[in-house]
């Protein structure tokens, strides 16, 4: 006898599946024992710190004044940065599948390969959001440092922000796949193009000779630069958003498009 | 081991390097160019804050400049001498069970690891940007250029990248007991020194200059040395104190290696389905 299942119910599938393939992921990365994933999170604690301190030395000196950031604002949003790394610049398994010959087995399963890559990069997110970015974002206000956004609208920008981190990290994977053994290569630029160009790591206000005021509008600037701008209490909040909008309606379809024509090359070497 | 089998390993790589720049040019230029581009981006957002605020934590925007080209050429020696075969990234190799590949080998361990990284010619890009713009900062700084300058440079370049190699083999030996969690430790390592090597820390707090001049030694990669050659040391500290590091750094890094191997041989590490894909 043929079982008919109803819309509401095919959804409550999906999204069990979802949440099944981001808890595989999340369990993947305890694996090792939490003794091992807290060396990482340690290392990034204590990196933090000297930042912070950073900001705070360049304010005592009194050449900050025309910086259009306040040091509470500047602390408040290198703390941000830290707290939300892996959600700002968004990196999914893909390249690294790729290299290992593993993306193949996302073709196996009855379900889309973008969708499956999502859900496992979110499950991937949760033990660093737990051991790390929680307590970072619970013990900032007890050092004076605001971690809660000012700006309701910066919920939408983080969102935005994600969906362009997952457009141009794939966007990469797919150049991987065109360029084809040349995963190292792809994987320090992307690295290093995203640090210094998403202002996750230094402000684009405190760039001289206005040269943040280009890079804020920019894909990689609608990833760190735009959100943590409305975190800390920027005034050009709706220009961010609106900017950020703009990246995600022409990555996605740039990407479902540069996806279908690049596909077909895949190779799988093992690694 | 003499200093001539040393010198005939490093020629038969350097000739395999070339060989390999030779047959794939384009492949070999590219990767040039991205690491050269990782490491200006590394230190161009330093310089930029240098030249917007005047005495950027306690150094001038041409000390900052030196600091800079210090790290660049020091990057570029380790990615001319390490870079090759994952020796920098050594939890890599431990991680993904492929240390047995050395024990093949009719040599020792050291041996391997300081001749089968060299890279002369794709590894060279860092170093050639770096020595051309440290020529440049001397030349603003205006400091004396004696000999006994350029031989406490040589050393402080060495020392450095002893600093970042033997705290990457420290984190390394994490891979022996938990080869998926911590393969990639190394890169973390290398992550987080190059965010925080770039800046200078005379205007932090005594506690952050101290912590990071021993427990995440990243101002020993370039702050502690270029202030010790501009004569004025952080801390006060004498210029042996990166070599007392260094020795106590190595000692106990080779102490958890030695455990490490040890528990590798008893254990071993399977990464590898019979299809060659790795888990």
């Amino acid at each position: 006898m043929r079982q008919v299942i109803t819309v509401s119910e095919s959804l409550h599938i999906q999204a069990g599946k979802l949440v099944l393939m981001a808890r595989l992921k999340a369990e993947e990365r305890l694996r090792g024992g939490l003794a091992f994933l807290l060396m990482d999170v340690s290392l990034r604690l204590f990196a933090v710190v000297p930042l912070l301190f950073l900001w705070r030395g360049i304010f005592a000196s009194g050449s900050a004044s025309d910086l259009g950031l306040t040091l509470e604002q500047l602390l408040s949003y290198t703390l941000l940065s830290a707290i939300l790394r892996e959600q700002l610049l968004v990196q999914t398994p893909a390249s690294e599948w790729l290299y290992q010959g593993l993306f193949l087995s996302l073709y196996q399963r009855p379900m889309g390969v973008f969708t499956q890559i999502v859900a496992l990069t979110v499950g991937g997110w949760m033990p660093n959001l737990l051991l790390c970015s929680l307590p970072m974002a619970l013990v900032g206000p007890l050092f004076g440092i605001r971690t809660l956004p000012v700006n309701s609208l910066f919920a939408l920008s983080l969102l935005l922000s994600i969906t362009v981190g997952f457009a141009i990290d794939l966007m990469f994977a797919c150049l991987l796949i065109r360029m084809q053994r040349m995963s190292w290569i792809v994987t320090s630029i992307r690295r290093a193009v995203m640090t210094f160009f998403s202002g996750s790591l230094i402000p684009f206000a405190a760039f001289p000779w206005g040269i943040g005021d280009w890079m804020q509008y920019s894909p990689f600037g609608a990833l760190a630069g735009a959100p943590l701008a409305i975190a800390v209490g920027s005034s050009q909040s709706k220009v961010l958003i609106l900017s950020q909008l703009l990246w995600c309606i022409v990555l996605w379809p740039s990407l479902f498009h540069v996806f279908k024509h690049t596909r077909n090359q895949m190779m799988s070497y093992g690694g | 081991m003499s200093i001539r089998f040393f010198l005939s390993l490093y020629a038969q790589y350097a000739r395999m390097d070339l060989v390999w720049l030779l047959r794939d040019t384009r492949y070999c230029l590219i990767v040039m160019f991205s690491d050269l581009l990782t490491s200006l981006t590394a230190i161009a957002g330093v310089f930029l804050l240098a030249v917007r605020f005047e005495n950027f934590s306690g150094m001038t925007s041409n000390e900052v400049l030196f600091m800079l080209s210090f790290l660049l050429v020091a990057n570029g020696l380790r990615e001319m001498f390490f870079m090759g075969s994952n020796v920098s990234h050594f939890s890599r190799r431990i991680g993904r069970g492929q240390l047995e590949h050395m024990f093949i080998q009719p040599l020792s361990f050291p041996s391997q690891l300081l001749t089968e990284g060299f890279l002369p010619f794709t590894g060279s890009s860092n170093l050639i940007c770096g020595i051309i713009l440290m020529r440049y900062s001397l030349s603003l700084l205006d400091i004396p250029t004696s000999t006994a300058f350029w031989l406490s440079l040589g050393i402080y370049l060495l020392l450095s990248n002893a600093t970042i190699l033997g705290v990457a083999y420290l984190f390394s030996t994490a891979a022996f007991y938990a080869p998926v969690a911590c393969e990639e430790i190394t890169s973390s390592v290398f992550d987080i020194s190059t965010s925080l090597m770039s800046f200078p820390l005379s205007g932090m707090p005594i506690v952050i200059q101290a912590s990071l001049l021993s427990i995440l030694p990243t101002g020993l990669l370039g702050w502690f040395p270029c202030l010790a050659l501009l004569g004025r040391p952080p801390l006060g500290l004498p210029g042996w104190y990166h070599l007392l590091f260094c020795a106590f750094l190595w000692l106990t890094a080779t102490s958890l290696l030695r455990k490490g191997l040890r528990h590798y041989i008893s254990i071993g590490i399977n990464r590898y389905s019979q299809l060659g894909h790795r888990s």
